[in-house]
């Protein structure tokens, strides 16, 4: 298959509307002005924009999962980066194993992650706060953002800090004028990701929350399993919104491609 | 005590000797190259003159200085490294003003050394670009300014061009040449090529296995090495075995598969010995002589013919100034010979241990 001939731009086409095909359908539903599910829509409404309104409990939710996001993301950056600066390139016994281990939840099945953080939450007596929740999140994230910050701390020449220590710079210095600002892109798009992460996750999340920390997804979930209509939809369209213009300034602050590759900036 | 003195430095990895007692005397304002092929220890030397790599024994003294309880953040070198390691998310001034904000120099100071130091280097027309918008040899001006503003009383550059294609860096060499005399600055260089170091430096220090081979001025080093290694690694050589015969005062006998040769007087004693002669000294003789061969290849390369000859001794090398006229072809005969002053009668090379 030649990569520019038109089979091949046609089956790029046909991936594209299969990846794209759910959102699609999503943000159609939303503009509906009936009150069921329909696709694609008699007309172009926004009856079910408004009807979020009338849900003060998805807007708090809402709230419970952008805080949530922000703050897990947050502790999740802050555990990363000694981290990564550690096992990118200490010389040390372990340390393949403790990559590893940063690594794993990305390995342990969602649903034993849950039911493991319920047990442990319970012990330590936070079930049901918010602390407990984002600590949760927390640790299932960081494997995302350590992952990026690893790959930028890895694509690092040490003799970049060479040079500053040579020409006088403290460690110190160092750190905070050479290295952080070669790797900050790194540490933003893996915050980025993470925050997204977290904002997106049902599965742990369903067994650890309490009513008064009901995520968005979560209170999304029990939405759909008693009723369909399409207030989901436009509650999604909304996050949806919220994702790519997220995404659009991540892009425009280090370029989505080596983000989503996870190379470091050169 | 020399400017800059490298008393018995030693490096050992677990039991493997990177830097064998490492002996050098550098004066001040000179132009010192190290000289070895990839791994003989050039770069771990530089880093621990640099600070960077903890001697195992010995000692540096630099201006009379003793360097070993000196941090390398207080050494006040000037270190140009093989990948430049310029600051990317700094402008070229701002790189090069690095330096001198950790020195707490005030404003209108720093910004005035900023500016004499990229006209020492070509550069103040760039002053405000960033690095990735520069060329490889455009960025070896950088991090030679950024090194050479804090004027450090050591200057030590790491392959600097090695990371150049061929002909900007013939362009650099003669750069470097200038602005490191015009800095006045002495400077210990680390290279892999040979041309390189004899371009640019009043002293090569010819290196194997963390050893030094041996040390003197570019043209010595050619004219006169003491070792097959050293003939070798400094442009071309034929190296032969052969046995040394007989010693008069006015001149050595050699032979070499049952050939007889001439060479001036030696000090080695009689047995097995190297003879070398470099390619452009041998010449192809018009009458029958000594050493008839015939060609086996030969390459245009310009500005001279390099031809493979076949000979009694073995294969020998020899070029040929191109004057214009075609060269002897493969298969012809030829007859060879040469002034018995270029032929060196070296020792037969010991295999040095790295343990
Ligand atoms: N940190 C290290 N640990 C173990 N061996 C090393 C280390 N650094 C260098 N070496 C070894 O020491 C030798 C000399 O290295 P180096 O000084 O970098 O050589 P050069 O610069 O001449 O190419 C090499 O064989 C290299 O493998
Ligand atoms: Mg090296």
């Amino acid at each position: 298959m030649k990569p520019n001939g038109s089979f091949a731009k046609l089956f790029s086409v046909l991936f594209a509307l299969f990846m794209l095909a759910p959102i699609i359908v999503v943000v159609g539903v939303s503009f509906t002005p009936t009150g069921y599910l329909e696709f694609p829509p008699s007309g172009i409404s926004l009856r079910w924009f408004r009807e979020i309104l009338n849900h003060p409990d998805f807007i708090a939710a809402g709230w419970v999962s952008l805080k949530l996001g922000f703050a897990s993301a947050c502790v999740a950056t802050v555990l990363s980066l000694p981290a990564a600066l550690a096992i990118g390139r200490g010389r040390f016994r372990g340390r393949e194993a403790l990559q590893s281990l940063f690594l794993s939840p990305l390995m342990v099945p969602t649903v034993v992650l849950g039911i493991a953080f319920l047990r442990f939450l319970t012990l330590v007596g936070l079930n049901g706060t918010f602390f407990g929740l984002m600590l949760c999140h927390a640790i299932i994230i960081t494997p995302f953002i350590l992952r990026l910050v690893l790959a930028a701390v890895i694509g690092l020449d040490r003799s970049v800090e060479m040079a500053a220590t040579s020409l006088g710079a403290s460690g110190w210095t160092v750190f905070r004028r050479i290295t952080l600002p070669a790797i900050i892109p790194g540490v933003i798009g893996g915050w980025v990701l993470a925050f997204i992460t977290s904002f997106d996750e049902l599965t742990v999340t369903v067994f650890i929350v309490d009513p008064s920390t009901t995520t968005l997804p979560v209170r999304l979930f029990s939405h759909i399993s008693q009723t369909t209509d399409p207030l989901v939809a436009s509650i999604s369209t909304v996050a949806i919104l919220f994702t790519v213009v997220l995404m659009l300034f991540v892009d425009r602050l280090y370029g989505l491609d080596r983000l989503l590759i996870g190379e470091g900036k050169r | 005590m020399a400017f800059l003195e490298l008393q018995g430095l030693t490096k050992l990895y677990n039991h493997f000797v990177a830097v064998s007692n490492f002996d050098l005397k550098v004066d001040k304002g000179s132009f010192v190259s190290l000289l070895g092929p990839s791994g003989c220890g050039k770069t771990t030397t530089l880093q621990m003159i640099a600070g960077f790599t903890e001697p195992s024994s010995g000692s540096i003294f630099l201006n009379g200085k003793d360097l070993s309880n000196i941090p390398a953040r207080k050494r006040g070198l000037g270190i140009v490294f093989q990948s430049y390691a310029l600051f990317m998310h700094m402008t070229v001034a701002e790189n090069v003003a690095f330096g001198l904000e950790m020195r707490k120099i005030d404003r209108s100071e720093r910004d005035r050394r900023v500016a004499d130091t990229l006209e020492l280097v070509h550069l103040a027309h760039l002053a405000d670009r960033y690095p990735v918008a520069m060329s490889g040899g455009q960025r070896q001006r950088v991090a030679l300014a950024r090194a050479l503003v804090i004027e450090p009383e050591l200057l030590l550059l790491d392959e600097p061009l090695s990371n150049l294609d061929a002909k900007l860096r013939e362009e650099m060499q003669l750069e470097l040449r200038r602005i490191q005399q015009e800095a006045g600055v002495t400077t210990v260089m680390v290279t892999h090529d040979q041309s390189e170091a004899m371009a640019l430096s009043d002293s090569v220090v010819v290196m194997e296995n963390g050893k030094i081979r041996q040390e003197a001025t570019p043209f010595d080093v050619y004219e006169t090495p003491t070792s097959p290694f050293v003939s070798n690694f400094l442009g071309k050589s034929n190296n032969m075995r052969a046995e040394l015969i007989s010693q008069t005062p006015d001149g050595a006998i050699v032979e070499c598969n049952g050939i007889r040769l001439e060479s001036d007087p030696v000090s080695l004693p009689q047995g097995p010995v190297v003879v070398a002669i470099r390619p452009e000294r041998i010449e192809i003789a018009s009458s029958a002589t000594d050493i008839p061969g015939r060609v086996t290849e030969r390459v245009f390369l310009g500005s001279q013919w390099l031809l493979k000859v076949e000979t009694g001794l073995g294969e020998l090398l020899v070029t040929r100034r191109n004057t214009g006229h075609r060269e002897a072809a493969p298969g012809d005969q030829v007859f060879l010979n040469w002034d018995r002053r270029h032929l060196r009668i070296l020792p037969v090379e010991q295999k040095v241990s790295r343990t």
